[in-house]
This record gives C-alpha cells, sequence and structure tokens, in this order.
C-alpha cells in the first residue's frame, strides 16, 4: 500500500536528488568521473587496457581489477566485498574478450560517508544504498569517459527505501538521502544493465532494454512479501531509466550538473566546475 | 549530431557495409544487427556505406596500418622492444629498414624515438612495427627521429592534427620554422630551433587539446599572443 508520503526534504515519492556528472580528466588515468546523487558523490577511475603481470594474466580475455576505497580510513572487508560487487556487475557490460593478456583497472572512491567507511549504512554510516549506487554510477561514467574499453552496455543504479509512517502505512521512494535512512523499514540497492544485446530483458519508455544485475535489498524485520520486492524494482528501473538518459546527455555535453529546483533554472550546458581544491582534503 | 551509449543499436544498412571504430555485428537481434562499443558521435559517409563513432580516448589500441611514434626500450636478438603506448610493447625487426642487410642495421640505442607504421596488430600476438612505407618499401619519412621533443596528447588531437584543414600547426609553422611528426598513439615528435618555441608548441597543442581545453582558432590565436615568441 503506497501513500503520498511527505518525505523530509519535500521530494515526491518517484524524485530522485539532482544528479550531477562531471568527467575529471584525472591525471595519471585513462578515464574518470565524479557522480553525485545530491551531496552523495563518488569518484572512479579507469585505466586500460594495459600491461598486465604474468600472475593475473589470462589468454583469453582481460583482467579485470577493482579496488574501492571508503572517504575515510583504510579499506576494510566492506570495501573488498564491494569490490567482488562491482566486477560482478562491471563484467557483463564489458567486451574484455577483445584485449586478452591486458588489465582493465578501475579505482572507486567515495567523497563522503560520515565515520569510518565501516558498515553497510543501516544509519548512514559508510556505504549506504545510495553511496553504493553512486559508486556503480560513477564506474560507468569513467567507462563511457575512457571510450578504450568496448562495452556492450550501460549500467545504472539507483537506491530505493521503504518509508513507514505507522503501522499498514508505507511507501516506496526513490534515492532515499542520508537524513531518511534512520526512519527506513527496507531498502537496497538496485543496479541494471541497458543493452540492446540483452536475451530475456523488458522495454521501459525510450530507452534500450534493460535487466536487473543486482540487488541487495533488504527488510529490517527481515521478512518482506514478493509484491514488496516487485514494487522497490519497478520503482528502480524507473529512476535507472532517468540516470541512463542522463548519461546519454553528459556526453554532448562533457559533464552534467542538474541544479534543484527551487534554485533559478540555470542552463545545464556546463564544462568543469570551479576547481575547490580547498574543500576537497583528500 | 547524433550521440550514442555503448550497447545502443546503430541503423546502419547498406549492401556493402563497412563498420569503422566503436561498432560492431551482433548477431541473433530482433531489428538491425550494428551495436556501438564506446559513447560518442556517431558518424556515417554521405552514401551510408561506412559507419563508425567518434569519440576521444587516451588509450592507444594498435591497428594496423597506422603510423605511430614509438620509443625503443629494449634490444631483443636481432630487433627491438619499442613502447607505442598499447598494452603490449611491440616488436621492429632489425631488417624493417628501407636498405638494410645483416651487414648493415641502423644503429638504434635504448631510448631512441622512431616514427614507425603497425604492420601486423591481433589482439593475440604482439604488435608488429615496420620503418618503411607498405607500397613503395621507402623509408617516406618513417625510421630514427633525431633530437627534438615528445609531446603527449589525446588521440582525437592527433587526428585532427593529421588533418590537413586543422589550424594550429599552419598557424605555428607561420610564425617560426618548425619541423613535426604526428603519431596515431597521442604522441607528437616536435623540433624546432629554439625551446621556447618547443614550449610553445607543447602548450597550444595542450590547449586546443579536447580533453582538457578544447580551444578554437580565435582563442588559440590569443592563447598564443600571450607566450613569448
Amino acid at each position: 500500500m503506497s501513500t503520498r508520503h511527505k518525505r523530509l526534504d519535500g521530494r515526491a515519492n518517484d524524485e530522485m536528488r539532482p544528479i550531477s556528472i562531471v568527467y575529471e580528466a584525472l591525471d595519471r588515468v585513462d578515464g574518470s568521473a565524479k557522480f553525485g546523487f545530491g551531496q552523495t558523490v563518488s569518484l572512479a577511475s579507469l585505466s586500460g587496457p594495459l600491461e598486465v603481470r604474468t600472475a593475473l594474466e589470462s589468454p583469453s580475455h582481460a583482467t579485470l581489477e577493482i579496488s574501492v576505497r571508503p572517504l575515510a580510513s583504510l579499506p576494510g572487508t566492506n570495501s573488498r566485498a564491494l569490490a567482488t560487487t562491482l566486477k560482478a556487475v562491471l563484467g557483463p557490460s564489458l567486451l574484455l574478450t577483445h584485449h586478452p593478456r591486458t588489465l582493465v583497472q578501475i579505482v572507486g572512491q567515495a567523497l563522503c560517508g560520515s565515520d569510518s567507511g565501516g558498515g553497510l549504512g543501516g544509519t548512514g554510516r559508510g556505504w549506504n544504498a545510495s553511496l553504493v549506487a553512486s559508486l556503480v554510477n560513477a564506474c560507468s561514467a569513467a567507462l563511457i569517459n575512457a571510450g578504450s574499453v568496448p562495452m556492450k552496455g550501460v549500467v545504472c543504479a539507483v537506491a530505493v527505501g521503504r518509508l513507514s509512517d505507522g503501522p499498514g502505512v508505507h511507501a516506496m521512494v526513490l534515492d532515499p538521502s542520508e537524513a531518511e535512512l534512520p526512519a527506513l523499514v527496507g531498502g537496497g540497492c538496485f543496479v541494471f544493465m541497458f543493452s540492446s544485446v540483452l536475451p530475456h530483458a523488458e522495454e521501459t519508455a525510450d530507452v534500450t532494454h534493460a535487466a536487473l544485475l543486482w540487488t541487495n535489498y533488504t527488510a529490517t524485520s527481515g521478512v518482506f512479501e514478493d509484491s514488496e520486492f516487485a514494487e522497490a524494482q519497478e520503482l528502480a528501473l524507473e529512476g535507472a531509466g532517468r540516470i541512463w538518459r542522463t548519461f546519454k546527455d553528459s556526453i554532448s555535453k562533457h559533464g552534467v550538473q542538474e541544479v534543484e529546483k527551487t534554485k533559478a533554472e540555470k542552463p545545464s550546458r556546463q564544462s568543469s566546475p570551479e576547481i575547490d581544491d580547498d574543500k576537497m582534503e583528500i | 549530431m547524433s550521440f550514442v551509449l555503448p550497447g545502443e543499436l546503430v541503423p546502419a544498412q547498406h549492401v556493402n557495409l563497412k563498420l569503422g571504430p566503436g561498432l560492431l555485428q551482433v548477431s541473433d537481434v530482433k531489428n538491425g544487427s550494428v551495436m556501438s562499443t564506446r559513447a560518442g558521435e556517431l558518424k556515417h559517409t554521405a552514401n551510408n556505406r561506412e559507419w563508425w563513432i567518434e569519440g576521444n580516448s587516451r588509450r592507444y589500441v594498435p591497428a594496423p596500418q597506422e603510423s605511430v611514434i614509438g620509443v625503443v626500450i629494449a634490444r631483443s636478438g636481432e630487433g627491438w622492444r619499442v613502447d607505442i603506448g598499447s598494452a603490449h610493447f611491440a616488436s621492429l625487426d632489425g631488417l624493417a629498414f628501407e636498405g638494410a642487410t645483416k651487414r648493415s642495421r641502423p644503429n638504434l640505442k635504448v631510448g631512441s624515438v622512431l616514427y614507425a607504421r603497425v604492420s601486423l596488430a591481433h589482439k593475440d600476438m604482439e604488435p608488429e612495427l615496420e620503418c618503411f612505407d607498405a607500397q613503395t618499401r621507402k623509408a617516406e619519412g618513417f625510421g630514427e627521429l633525431k633530437g627534438g621533443f615528445l609531446v603527449r596528447c589525446s588521440l582525437q588531437m592527433s587526428r585532427m592534427l593529421l588533418d590537413q584543414s586543422h589550424f594550429l600547426l599552419p598557424l605555428l609553422g607561420a610564425r617560426f620554422p618548425l619541423e613535426v611528426a604526428i603519431g596515431l598513439n597521442g604522441r607528437v615528435w616536435v623540433s624546432t630551433k629554439e625551446p621556447k618555441y618547443t614550449i610553445a608548441v607543447s602548450r597550444c597543442i595542450e590547449a586546443v587539446d579536447p580533453d582538457g581545453g578544447g580551444m578554437d582558432e580565435r582563442a588559440a590565436k590569443k592563447f598564443l599572443a600571450t607566450l613569448d615568441i
């Protein structure tokens, strides 16, 4: 039962925070991008195909190596787990057989996330669903920016949450912000691949076919029904389709910076923003 | 002016269709069978025969008959191993020069800069280079590049510099004498009489590069005026 719930920042249930995609042009890598849902931002860089050491070499396809770093402290178990997830999710979208005996190296960095990188973000600490989604999207954007690894699809991710206003009154919301996390009774990140060569895929609106690759939807009570999951997936697919279209806009405009509706409408034609070295201390 | 993402179907249809970089033929798809494998602008020739994706990239992937600039990194047997910026080092045979015999081989040292042509580029094999033109078997500008300075740029920039109608090199050449060799692997070799001219060329290439700057002709002229030449 989904009613129009009043969200903390006044968004509609199916409204995401303003999306920003910035193609960073970092120095010693082949492609890099920063993806943000509002203030939840991640940075990813990609290098490849490059030389690989013999231990990792494969004679039939390129080796995909992914490492993930939290904002603070050293990468721990969660980062390792996320890297494995990313490999499972980005691997199918790449044509790695075109470059055997090479290495494709992706590094993902969270640019927000309070306290240490520990925990999977139940109370907003560390890797919550929106941050994971922004990391997956940043990796996709870096792959698009590099243009050196052939791809057969674009991977887009979005987070979904289930808000509860009381017993029996629930609403599925798209892209929960950090402030909304304590009020969620369920939620997770959904990752889709958009490609025209998927065997079993559904067509959405006016974008290419999409298929669900991975999700970590959970309910705090530990139990959820099929209908709840289906509702979450449907909402996520819609959100992912919008993200796909934003990706498409970003290649012609060299980046996208959506502004919040409350501010004056700025033209979204904006190349790299001003360098704010003072704010970023990494 | 249509931009595509990877994984999108492309309406390329022709009796003698030729697919360029960024496009791949896929089987068992309902409508159409050509898919894009990279993001960029979809382009085709006037008669719709040749289609390709125009995008930028920094990492070179070798393709046959492309002219590249390499740096010798080691001797290996009768030839040399050359770094052309790809995932694997290329091999250059000692006899792959005009007029080379078993007794008279060119004297290349580790660190020498070469202008060569990729003669073999296959995903399962190491790329191979040759320092002579394929048809005439004469040097035609290939071989060792002595002196000079190596500038790095993006792949799209090197394609732009090779285009006869691009504004940058004639603009610079009008100011001072200039010798340049452009490699499709994102490397440009520059040789001028004075260091300040070399620095000017290097900075102009960086400024006009679509990867960082992307200046047009007017902005480039203004920029050139600020340099002390």
